[in-house]
Parts: C-alpha cells; sequence; structure tokens
C-alpha cells in the first residue's frame, strides 16, 4: 500500500515535471511571437508600437516606483470577487437546473440571451445601476461567467449516468457514498473547465470594464496611458496582463485541468 | 587506384565509406587546431587566406572537419536506413580527393585564387548529395528525405560562401548559415539514432512501461526556431529580431529534452552524451540571444558553445556508435568516451568564456587550455578508435553490415 502511494506520488511528480519543462516549448512560441512584434515596432516606430524591450523595461520601472502592485491588486480584487460571486451562484443553480428536466429547458433560451449580450452592453447598464466604483466592474464580471459556469453545472446533472446511479443503489451505497463517489467527479469534470474558462474570461472582462468606468486598476491605468499618448506605458500594462493571464493559465488552471480530464479519460477508456 | 597495392594494411580501411571518413575527422580536429593554435602564437606560417585567418578557421572547423564526418555518417546511414547496397570503393576515394583536395587548395587560396578550392568542396558535396539521393527517393516512404534536404542546402550555403569570398563580401554570413543549417541536421541526426540508442539502454534496465519516442512536433519546433534565427541573422545581422529569434531556439531545444527525461536511464553514456549535446546547443543559442537583446556581443562565446560544443560532442557520439557497430565490434563500453566527451565540454565551455567580457583578462590561457583539452579529446578518440577503423571485422562480417 505504501510502495503504491509513493508510486503514485512518484508518477505525479515526474508527470508534473514534464508538464512543467514542456513550459519551454510555449515560451520558444513567444520568443517568435516577440521577433515579430520587434520587427513590426522597428517598422512603425516607437510611437505607434515600442520594442518588447521598451515594454518591459518600462513596466520594470512601474514595478520599481511602485506604481503597479496597487494596480494589480485592485483589479485582481475585482476580478476575483465577480468571479467568485459566479462560481457559488452559478454553480448552485446550474446544478439544481440540472437535476429537473422541465427546470433546464426553461433555463436554455435565457441562457441563450445571457450568452449572446456582450459584456459591454452589460457595463453599460452597469454604469447605470452602480456608477463609477467597484460595483461595475465586478457586476460585468459577474454576469458575463454566470452563463459559462451555469451551463457548465447543469451538463454536469444532466449528463450523470444513469446505469451508474442504479450500480450504486444495487450495491446499497450510503447517500455520502453516491454524492463523493459517484456524482460529484462527474459532475466537477464537468464544472471545473467552466470555472477555469470564467476564470481567463474575468480578466479580459474585468479590465475593459475598469478602462471605462473607474480611476483605479490596470484598466484605468491603461486609460491614462493612451490619453497621454504613452504607448509604452499601454504596452507595459498589457503585457502585466497578458503575463498574469499566461502564468494563471499555466501555471494553475491547465494542471489543474490535466488532472480533471485525466479522471473523465480514465472514466470513458474504462467503461 | 588500388592504393593497398602500394600499401597492404589499407585493405580494411575500404570495408565502409565511413573507417577513412571518421579517421580524416579526427585527424582533421587534431592537425587544424594544432596548426591554428600554431598560427595565433606565431608559432606556424599561415599563408595569406581569402577572407582572413578566422574565416579559414571557421571553414575548417566547418566544412572541413564537420564535412568529413557527415560524408561518413551519411554513406554508412543511408545504406542502412534504406537497405541498399555500400557505396563502391572508387566513389569514395573520389570523395576522399576532393575533400583532401578541398583543405589543400584553401590553403593555397593566397596563390590559387579560389577556384579551385571552391570546385573541390563543391565537387565533394554534390557527388555526396547525388549518391544518397537515390536511395532516399527509391524508398517507398521517403522516410529520410529530411537528410537530401540539408545536404542540399549545405551544398547550396557552402556555394554562396565561396561567391561571397570570390566577389571579397561577408563569406562570415554564409559561414553562419551553415552553423544553422548543421544544427538541423544534427538533430535530425540525433533523432534517428537517439530512438534506437535510448530504446536500448531502457530495454537493458528493464520494467520500463513507456518507451523513450523522439516526437516529431518537438523536433520540428526546434528547427524551425533554429532556422528563424539563421535567415534572421544572415538578412537582419545584430538586429534584435534575431535575439528573440535565438532565444526562442533555445527554449525549443530545452522543450525537446522533454523526451529524453527518462529516468535513470539518462545516466548511461549513449543517453547523456546526446542529451548534452542539445544542452550545449541551447545554451549556445541562449547565449548569442541574450548578448544581442542585451547590446554585448556574445556571438562568439555562442557560436562556439554550438560548435566546439553540441556539433564535436554529437560527431564524437555518431563515430562511437557507427564506427564500432559497422566495424562489427559491438558498442563500446571502455572509459575513454566519456572522458573525451568530458573534455570537449570542457574546450567548449573554455572557449566561451573566454570570449566572454567578464573573463576577457583571462583570454589566452582560457583559449590555450580549451584547445588542449580539444587535442587530447580527438587524440584519445584516433587512439582508442584506430584498431576498429583500420583492422579487420572481428566478427566475420562483410563491408558495412552492422554487428550482431
Amino acid at each position: 500500500m505504501t510502495r503504491n502511494l509513493r508510486q503514485q506520488a512518484s508518477d505525479a511528480l515526474t508527470a508534473s515535471g514534464h508538464y512543467l519543462w514542456s513550459g519551454w516549448g510555449s515560451l520558444a512560441s513567444l520568443g517568435i511571437f516577440l521577433a515579430i512584434w520587434e520587427l513590426t515596432a522597428q517598422q512603425l516606430g516607437p510611437l505607434i508600437l515600442p520594442t518588447p524591450i521598451e515594454a518591459l523595461t518600462t513596466l520594470r520601472g512601474l514595478f520599481e516606483s511602485g506604481a503597479a502592485w496597487p494596480e494589480i491588486a485592485i483589479t485582481a480584487r475585482r476580478a476575483l470577487a465577480g468571479f467568485g460571486l459566479s462560481v457559488v451562484i452559478g454553480s448552485l443553480l446550474g446544478l439544481a437546473a440540472g437535476v429537473s428536466m422541465t427546470a433546464s429547458m426553461m433555463a436554455r433560451p435565457i441562457i441563450t440571451v445571457l450568452v449572446g449580450m456582450p459584456p459591454i452592453a452589460w457595463l453599460i447598464l452597469a454604469l447605470l445601476w452602480f456608477g463609477a466604483g467597484d460595483g461595475t466592474p465586478i457586476f460585468t464580471v459577474f454576469i458575463a461567467c454566470f452563463p459559462i459556469i451555469f451551463v457548465g453545472a447543469m451538463q454536469g446533472t444532466r449528463t450523470l449516468d444513469g446505469q451508474l446511479k442504479e450500480v450504486a443503489r444495487m450495491f446499497g451505497l450510503s447517500t455520502w457514498m453516491k454524492l463523493t463517489d459517484v456524482y460529484l467527479p462527474h459532475v466537477v469534470s464537468y464544472l471545473f473547465p467552466a470555472w477555469i474558462s470564467a476564470l481567463g474570461m474575468s480578466w479580459k472582462i474585468v479590465v475593459m470594464a475598469e478602462l471605462l468606468s473607474t480611476e483605479d486598476g490596470i484598466g484605468a491605468a491603461l486609460a491614462v496611458s493612451r490619453s497621454h499618448l504613452d504607448t509604452a506605458a499601454s504596452m507595459a500594462w498589457i503585457v502585466a496582463l497578458v503575463g498574469t493571464l499566461l502564468a494563471i493559465e499555466y501555471l494553475l488552471l491547465e494542471p489543474l485541468k490535466r488532472r480533471v480530464e485525466s479522471w473523465r479519460e480514465f472514466a470513458s477508456s474504462s467503461n | 587506384m588500388k592504393i593497398d597495392r602500394f600499401w597492404p594494411s589499407t585493405a580494411n580501411l575500404w570495408l565502409c565509406a565511413f573507417r577513412s571518413f571518421f579517421l580524416l575527422t579526427a585527424g582533421h580536429a587534431v592537425v587544424a587546431m594544432a596548426w591554428w593554435l600554431g598560427a595565433l602564437a606565431g608559432l606556424l606560417p599561415l599563408p595569406e587566406l581569402p577572407g582572413g585567418a578566422i574565416v579559414w578557421h571557421a571553414h575548417e572547423m566547418l566544412f572541413g572537419f564537420a564535412g568529413a564526418s557527415i560524408a561518413g555518417f551519411l554513406l554508412t546511414a543511408i545504406i542502412e536506413f534504406t537497405g541498399t547496397p555500400a557505396v563502391d570503393r572508387k566513389t569514395v576515394q573520389l570523395l576522399l580527393g576532393l575533400w583532401a583536395g578541398g583543405r589543400l587548395c584553401y590553403l593555397l587560396a593566397g596563390w590559387l585564387g579560389v577556384l579551385p578550392a571552391a570546385v573541390c568542396d563543391l565537387a565533394f558535396l554534390a557527388l555526396l548529395t547525388a549518391r544518397i539521393a537515390g536511395p532516399l527517393w527509391r524508398q517507398p516512404s521517403r522516410r529520410h528525405l529530411a537528410f537530401f534536404h540539408a545536404l542540399t542546402a549545405l551544398t547550396a550555403i557552402h556555394a554562396g560562401f565561396y561567391l561571397a569570398l570570390w566577389r571579397g563580401g561577408d563569406a562570415m554570413a554564409w559561414l553562419l548559415l551553415g552553423v544553422g543549417l548543421m544544427m538541423i541536421l544534427i538533430v535530425i541526426a540525433l533523432s534517428r539514432i537517439s530512438m534506437r540508442l535510448v530504446n536500448d539502454v531502457l530495454e537493458r534496465q528493464g520494467g520500463i512501461a513507456a518507451p523513450y519516442l523522439a516526437r516529431p512536433p518537438r523536433r520540428n519546433l526546434a528547427m524551425f526556431a533554429i532556422g528563424l534565427f539563421s535567415a534572421a541573422e544572415f538578412f537582419l545581422p545584430g538586429n534584435a529580431v534575431a535575439g528573440w529569434l535565438a532565444l526562442a531556439a533555445a527554449a525549443a531545444l530545452l522543450n525537446l529534452l522533454n523526451d529524453w527525461h527518462v529516468g535513470r536511464a539518462l545516466w548511461q553514456r549513449w543517453v547523456l552524451i546526446p542529451y548534452l549535446v542539445y544542452w550545449a546547443m541551447a545554451l549556445g543559442y541562449a547565449l548569442i540571444g541574450l548578448g544581442m537583446l542585451a547590446g554585448s556581443n556574445w556571438n562568439s562565446a555562442g557560436h562556439h558553445l554550438l560548435l566546439a560544443g553540441a556539433m564535436a560532442l554529437s560527431i564524437l557520439i555518431v563515430m562511437s556508435v557507427a564506427g564500432r557497430l559497422h566495424s562489427g565490434h559491438g558498442l563500446d563500453h571502455r572509459r575513454w568516451l566519456p572522458s573525451a566527451a568530458a573534455l570537449l565540454l570542457g574546450a567548449a565551455l573554455l572557449r566561451a568564456a573566454a570570449s566572454l567580457p567578464a573573463f576577457a583578462g583571462a583570454y589566452l590561457p582560457l583559449l590555450h587550455s580549451a584547445a588542449t583539452l580539444w587535442l587530447v579529446a580527438w587524440s584519445l578518440y584516433l587512439a582508442c578508435s584506430w584498431r576498429g577503423l583500420t583492422g579487420p571485422r572481428p566478427d566475420g562480417g562483410k563491408g558495412c553490415d552492422e554487428a550482431a
């Protein structure tokens, strides 16, 4: 048993090592992208597009002067608040809707409307409702992420394998065991990818909302640098934003997603 | 021409094409480097050379030293991969003559002009390409056609080099393009050889479920990035675009190493030496890239890591494996091979350090110690492989057949 555990731990460690190492492949693609950026910047001149080095130097300046961290913290707080709200409400409502066929049928057109509504339209409404402040970006993030999570949760519940339920009943599993061993792994395998897509989306939405509605945060800093025609600072903020997104995506979400999806693959291959 | 009529002991040399070429590779590594060192120290005369002494040194290492090893490897490997009959002795002798003619004519180019050297060197590559083209194209799957493409590109680059030399243009830029192509050729060749070597080691260790695979997408990304960098270095010399691409190439090479992280087997010489080839290559490109982006010129350091490190190590491992197996001996388990690899790696690192501004004060001692390690490494190869390459097959096999 201990040996088995040790083997599992060492396998997981090897897999994580391989995954982390494969980050070099992503860096190679990024290097090629930066070369294209550099070439374009050289053709267009620094006023239109600064070179990657100029953008990175400006970004370093922003960090060294202490201007960057507070803005990043504010943006992160808003994005995470909106995202957290949509995770809680979207998951609960989605699960509930998935249990009943009627509720799913009813929810579908509403979700289509919510998904189809562009975030910028929500932003205008939010500005009217909440004014300039934390409320607007948080609400916009929440309402943009909500349908994604709702659909994920609903599908997770709807696609529960009827046969498995039957088997669980036949073996007389307790409700707790049914929940943790049969229902939860399946639902999570749908819910989790939805959370991940929503988290990625929340970062993009929050900056857009800040750009138009608030006086602090990365989005507002972008608006200021645009009004000063400071292309280097704009690019620096964009780099900071995309860098954070890449780090979250590749260091946190992708490894988690792999674990969850490997469970689903395992389940489907053993069926 | 029956050389063995006059010198009977050479008979075994003609059993297979690689024997003479591998000896020439190591011999040239020693002679050309010793001469270069002697000339730098002012002890040996260096005739007036077109393009200057540094171009000669770089050209000899690339097209003389590596050129001979490529000929030996391809003339042996392609017939093995495609199952075609061995190259006839006359073609091998003609190739050897052209190769040697190229070396001599270049040295005498101050008097003769560059044309004789160009004719010899280009005829050598053209003949080699023509000889391997048939088997590669005739093979139904055409799996190894990449060798043909690489060799054709190498011939074109060499022609460009001589044209630039003849016109008095920047011949070094063509040599740098050749370095990139050589790195691509190494990635192609190592992917073929490593599949066999690494899996043999894994198999011997037993109990490994997943075999080693040289995955084409990773390899292709690395070759693509190297190709992009070389093109940028050629068309936009000193530009930061090339710097980013060099970093991309370094990252792509490190990404390639993910195939090689196979556990304990990595510490076996057959796996570790090719693994170090990629490390040297990645470090070389990283140095070039960082230098370009930081505004410092670390090109020489980076290129020496690519050539004295990656290229020399890959030549050593290829010659040690192919040279032993196809002369009827089993794999060489003696200690000289890891020692020679360590010496070459040390030589590359010392030579790279010599070109870095941080060690500028110790330039000459570093240069001399790097060259000494290089000379010892290749002398070791010559001493330990001489009997295998010039002696009869111990297994009763014929020609280039692989040892049972």
